[in-house]
């Protein structure tokens, strides 16, 4: 009896030394873009979650890559990686990269956390330019593009009203940009294999120029203690888009 | 004006078809949409004999939007595997592990 205790406490506390977002799970969109007035699927997203191990600590890697369709890839292939190392009951990031290929141009980035919190130091590097290296400082909350998308699935929306918002900094290209999520309600949303969901709908602003548009940048999440992106909504400078859930496993 | 009319259907028409080919998913509707609407005013300005290169005109347009309806309907969107792009990720993975082991003996 005291070792079946033993493993019901085990089990208990590593579910809550997890914060939502547990490992092993795998998300994935068909990235659409609006061409014509109609939404053509170009590229698949995924986004996964799974655990590193260290000598010394566990992290929780979360990655978001893109690929275009096989039938773009001779006329504009992409493939894109994004990915952030964070601590797996925080969220918190410790290191973060990001390396693109876009129709032939390439990008890499990668930022790491020093561990007094306060500072990141930066490499990059663009194709045909030489490798640059920066220190600069952040504040002790700034999360990522990659895991302020699942940190964002970790606050409890249930008691947020309409037009309610929380404030956020991520870092991105080097700079600290304030980001303030909105909570607009709940709309029913198909979710791929999952079905139809009742979902949260959260506007999202950051003070940028990669995003355009006031509430035109949405995402819905699952009305349960999941959270999962059902569909994310985007208006960038060229064009607008969205990403719609096909299968979601793991969850 | 039936002439105007009758060269912009043409070129449109014309980039209806290479757009039908090409990869570019339902932007191929623009031309086709463009080609169609000057078709039919070059078909309204024209007598029984003169309507004939239109109407042919006209099929082409109709054909290549029935092609790209076709296509963006059939077509699976898949994703190659890309051996280059699976390596690259494995490679990203160990030095990311370096990385966090060199960031722990900060701490």
């Amino acid at each position: 009896m005291r070792k079946l205790f033993l493993f019901v406490s085990l089990i208990w506390m590593l579910n809550f030394s997890y914060s939502q977002i547990k490992p092993n799970e795998k998300l994935v969109y068909a990235a659409s873009y609006n061409m014509s007035g109609l939404m053509t699927h170009i590229a698949q997203v995924k986004m996964e979650t799974e655990m590193m191990e260290t000598s010394k600590k566990s992290f929780l890697h979360l990655s978001c890559e893109a690929a275009t369709f096989s039938k773009w890839d001779s006329f504009f292939k992409i493939r894109d990686l994004y990915e952030s190392y964070v601590d797996p009951k925080t969220l918190r990031p410790s290191l973060y990269k990001r390396s693109i290929n876009e129709g032939g141009y390439t990008k890499t980035e990668k930022y790491i956390f020093k561990p007094d919190g306060k500072t990141v130091q930066s490499t990059s590097k663009k194709r045909n330019k030489p490798e640059t290296k920066k220190t600069f400082t952040v504040g002790n909350s700034t999360q990522d593009i990659v895991s302020i998308l699942y940190k964002l699935r970790t606050i409890d929306f249930q008691n947020y009203k309409n037009g309610q918002t929380k404030s956020f900094v991520i870092v991105f290209d080097e700079k600290e940009i304030p980001v303030v999520i909105k909570f607009m309600g709940n709309e029913t949303v198909a979710a791929g294999n999952l079905g139809t969901k009742n979902c949260y709908k959260i506007s999202i602003a950051a003070k940028t120029d990669a995003l355009k548009g006031k509430d035109k940048n949405l995402i819905w999440l699952t009305a349960d203690a999941k959270k999962i992106p059902t569909l994310i909504k985007f208006s960038i400078p060229v064009g607008t888009g969205q990403l719609t859930l096909s299968n979601a496993t793991g969850i | 004006m039936r002439q105007v009319y009758l060269v912009i259907a043409s070129i449109f028409t014309t980039l209806s078809i290479v757009f039908a080919f090409l990869p570019l998913g339902t932007l191929g509707v623009i031309p086709i949409g463009i080609a169609i609407l000057f078709g039919i005013l070059a078909l309204k300005k024209s007598d029984a004999k003169q309507g004939k290169l239109v109407k042919v005109l006209l099929l082409f347009a109709i054909l290549s939007l029935v092609f790209v309806i076709g296509k963006e309907v059939f077509t699976k969107d898949e994703v190659v595997v890309d051996k280059q792009f699976d390596t690259k990720k494995v490679e990203s993975k160990k030095e990311a592990k370096k990385d966090l082991e060199e960031l722990e003996d900060l701490e």
